[in-house]
């Protein structure tokens, strides 16, 4: 009797040992992720490729003063912070277990010091304009002085901007061309290792002195595919970005998929500085002519959801539900066109004072999140623009040529996207006004409504949370009104994972920093 | 006085390369200069990084300018061939670091699809009209006209994904501690797949080409003459006919050679394969000026390089060439 219990237990011990995930304190040997590129420069903030994917890469090795979750903001390199509103100041207590990949403490000096490098040496993801100084103010309290109130702060400099180590940057003069090992000394959960640039993999070991918690797995490797499916399937790696043809497939293979939200907009950009663009009724025709559900069914087979008019992801705590939109009717948008004095030829198509309306569209295959997503984009919109009697000449091109001509402005339809509708509302800045993204194609630039203007630099220095959100409802409506570009739609983001590894990804909420969508949050190798 | 010919002869042919090189030269100096687009545009006009004016007019004074040709003439003689602004690293070690990979891949496969294509090629030849002969005919006209995505997107899927047997990506397991002979096994299992679609791609020319010239090479009299003074069939075949029926192979395989470079570029990207031909879209994408010249300028000067070396391979395989005038 003795005997059989004695069997039964070592049984149930040795199911349990090879059925159960292994424990939270053991460390994996690696976690391999794919992606269809591979490349994405050096993991450090002077080297990497201005994209999600880059600046991903280089948060595994640097850390920020917060991070977010699946839930929000949550502290990384600060315990706490806080606004004072009398000193415009935010107030960063660091946790005092933090280390550099070389053993030394991270401090105040350390977070200081690199406000005022990055204003000397400007890093182009974070904003410094309206910080005045950094003051470390005890070995592990740092404020940071505004020079006027700047909303985005938390999201887009303390949740951005990598803290760099004080003993070896600062004597860095060119950090453009600094790419000793010791540029890759940071405070994150892992230690760069390698990138060779010919097979595109990088490898980082894990910093088992990382102050949140020993990283899961020993190393972290990226390897380059094009094919999710196949690496996933075989084992070549533990998570990767999919697209929705390889659900069903992927869940059969026991795949766990995550869905992100709406973070990505594709756009219709116009050249609203030249007629017949400059005339807003004009635009509205153009928005009643396109049918935001069919390019979803007839390009996507139906994955994706139709964008609101207002920029803002439908997904967003800031999201206006009473934004404008324009339903497709091809009858009101001819109604437009013919009140604005088009009239049609015998073909059917529309001419103006004996000139033809005939537009150019361009359209290439744009990169989302870091995989290049072809598209039939601009066959379908060419057809309904052309429904309602407006001829289009589509031209598919490289996206760099298409984003050349956008950014002089010699273009007059051209199909765009970018992510970061579901971060900090600044994005409404980037995106609309020309004295904020002056450098993006992404970007309307548009400022012929003063209004506007006034109230995307207002909605930018209001620091009450609700006064803010009263703004950006605003700002959605007018925007939506003037339409100087078309949101069409939210392309369906997903990743998959291998879940017998015992890690749970997860996609970010807001998107990581700036509102990356992609699932490869640094907490899923820590937590 | 042979040789006298050819040396004389051979003067103006050197003269003309070289020639031919400096022109290269430039002309792999101007052309991604006529890209639309700069390097600035590229990385960062729709990135996640809005640049405000003011930066984006510090970036293109960092980065944003190029060499003259002068400059760029003087570092390529000093075995200076620039510095890549996307990599952050010389062109020459980028360029060195991929150029195995695609000769491994490239060249291996011309190598085996040259073989094989000339021995199917001189034994369906030889067989003409026979069941052997119409069955390589038959299919390798079938092969011909399948393209390479569809081979290897056909092998993935069978020999990667169904049966697991195969790597679906890569050219080695990155980043795992093996032996020698531990990764050279890693590297041929992964090299298997892509170098079996571009070989499939190949062989159907070789054999098609082989096999024609045999069939008109047997007609002649020297080999009528050769099977009359008793010589074995195979002797016949390979030291007479083949002889003469691999002028037109080596022609080709020069031509197919001058494209290592950039000539599987698709294969590269099924299967994620490391090489130049890769390497040169990013550098063309990302509008990084310097590498893109270096790949240029390697795969120029190696389409050059194989064309004078053809010159005197067809002596060699035809003694005849190298005494016309």
């Amino acid at each position: 009797m003795k005997r059989n219990v004695f069997i039964s237990l070592a049984l149930t011990a040795i199911l349990m040992i090879f059925l159960c995930p292994p424990a939270q304190s053991e460390q994996l040997d690696q976690i391999r992720i794919a992606d269809g590129k591979g490349d994405w420069g050096y993991p450090n903030p002077y080297l990497h490729y201005p994209r999600g994917p880059g600046y991903v890469r280089m948060s595994w090795v640097f850390d920020t003063l917060v991070w977010k979750d699946e839930n929000g903001f949550i502290p990384a390199l600060a315990e706490k912070w806080e606004y004072d509103p009398t000193r415009k100041a935010f107030v960063f207590d660091l946790n005092p277990k933090a280390k550099w990949h070389d053993g030394k403490p991270v401090t105040a000096e350390d977070a200081a010091f690199t406000i005022d490098y990055f204003k000397k040496h400007p890093y182009p993801w974070v904003f410094l304009g309206n910080v005045e100084r950094a003051e470390a103010s005890g070995k592990h309290r740092v404020t940071i002085f505004l020079s006027k109130p700047y909303a985005p702060f938390v999201s887009d400099v303390a949740g951005t901007m990598p803290i760099l180590p004080k003993h070896i940057w600062k004597d860095v003069k060119d950090p453009r061309t600094f790419t000793d090992a010791a540029a890759f000394v940071g405070c994150g959960p892992y230690r760069f290792r390698d990138f060779d640039k010919a097979k595109r993999t990088y490898l980082f070991e894990a910093f088992d002195d990382y102050h949140l918690g020993k990283p899961k797995a020993k190393r972290l490797i990226y390897v380059r595919s094009g094919n999710p499916i196949m690496v996933l399937v075989t084992g070549l790696a533990d998570l990767a970005n999919i697209t929705p043809d390889h659900e069903p497939v992927l869940k059969k293979k026991g795949m766990v998929i995550l869905h992100d939200k709406c973070g990505w907009n594709k756009k219709l950009m116009m050249n609203h500085r030249k007629e017949p663009f400059s005339d807003k009724r004009f635009r509205h025709a153009l928005c009643h002519a396109i049918n935001q559900q069919e390019i979803i069914d007839k390009a996507h087979r139906g994955y994706g959801t139709p964008a609101s008019f207002g920029l803002l992801s439908k997904d967003h705590d800031l999201y206006n539900p009473d934004t404008p939109t324009y339903e497709p009717d091809p009858a009101k948008a001819r109604k437009i066109l013919e009140s604005l004095g088009y009239v049609k030829d015998e073909k059917g198509f529309y001419s103006k004072d004996g000139k033809p309306l005939k537009l150019e569209l361009l359209a290439s295959t744009i990169t989302v999140a870091g995989e290049k997503v072809p598209d039939r984009d601009g066959e379908v919109i060419k057809r309904q623009l052309e429904a309602i009697g407006i001829q289009v000449d589509l031209a598919n091109t490289e996206q760099t040529l298409t984003d050349t001509r956008v950014k002089k402005w010699d273009f007059d339809l051209a199909i765009s996207g970018h992510g970061g509708i579901l971060g900090d509302a600044k994005i409404l800045a980037e995106m609309i006004s020309s004295s904020v993204g002056a450098g993006s194609v992404n970007s309307a630039r548009f400022d012929a409504n003063p209004e506007l203007n006034e109230l995307l630099q207002q909605q930018m220095a209001e620091m009450d949370a609700e006064k803010r959100k009263a703004l950006v409802y605003r700002i959605q409506e007018i925007y939506a009104r003037e339409v100087p570009a078309i949101s069409l739609y939210y392309p369906a983001g997903m990743a998959a994972y291998n879940s017998k590894k015992g890690i749970q990804w997860f996609f970010t909420k807001g998107g990581i920093s700036k509102g990356i969508p992609i699932a490869q949050n640094k907490m899923s190798l820590v937590r | 006085m042979a040789s006298a010919g050819q040396t004389t002869g051979n003067r103006p042919a050197a003269a003309a390369f070289l020639a031919a090189a400096l022109v290269l030269i430039y002309v792999s100096f101007v052309l991604p200069r006529l890209l639309p687009g700069d390097f600035i545009t590229a990385m960062y006009s729709s990135s996640h990084v809005v640049l405000s004016a003011e930066q984006e007019k510090q970036l293109r004074a960092e980065l944003g300018s190029d060499t003259s040709f002068g400059r760029y003439l003087i570092r390529l003689f000093t075995l200076d061939w620039g510095y890549s602004r996307a990599l952050q690293a010389p062109v020459s070690s980028i360029v060195l670091a991929a150029l195995p990979w695609t000769v491994l891949l490239v060249a291996g496969s011309q190598a085996i699809s040259f073989l094989l294509g000339f021995v199917m090629g001189v034994e369906g030849g030889w067989r003409r009209g026979s069941p052997v002969d119409r069955g390589l005919l038959g299919s390798m006209a079938v092969l011909e006209g399948i393209p390479e995505i569809c081979t290897g997107v056909l092998l993935l899927a069978v020999f990667s994904y169904s049966l697991g047997w195969f790597p679906a990506a890569g050219a080695e397991t990155a980043y795992t501690e093996m032996s020698f002979w531990g990764k050279l096994k890693d590297v041929a299992w992964h090299l298997a797949l892509p170098m079996v679609t571009l070989t499939a791609a190949y062989v159907p020319g070789n054999y098609l080409l082989v096999r024609n010239s045999m069939v008109l090479t047997l007609g002649e009299r020297f080999i009528v003459t050769a099977a009359a003074k008793g010589l074995t069939s195979r002797r016949i075949r390979y030291a007479h006919a083949a002889r003469n029926a691999l002028l037109p192979l080596v022609t080709r395989l020069g031509i197919r050679l001058a494209f290592v470079v950039t000539g599987a570029v698709v294969v590269e990207t099924i299967f994620s394969y490391p090489g130049l031909g890769s390497q040169l879209y990013n550098a063309i994408e990302q509008r990084d000026l310097p590498l893109i010249r270096g790949i240029v300028l390697i795969a120029s000067l190696l389409i050059l390089s194989v064309n004078c070396a053809l010159e005197y391979v067809y002596c060699l395989i035809d003694p005849r060439i190298g005494n016309v005038r």
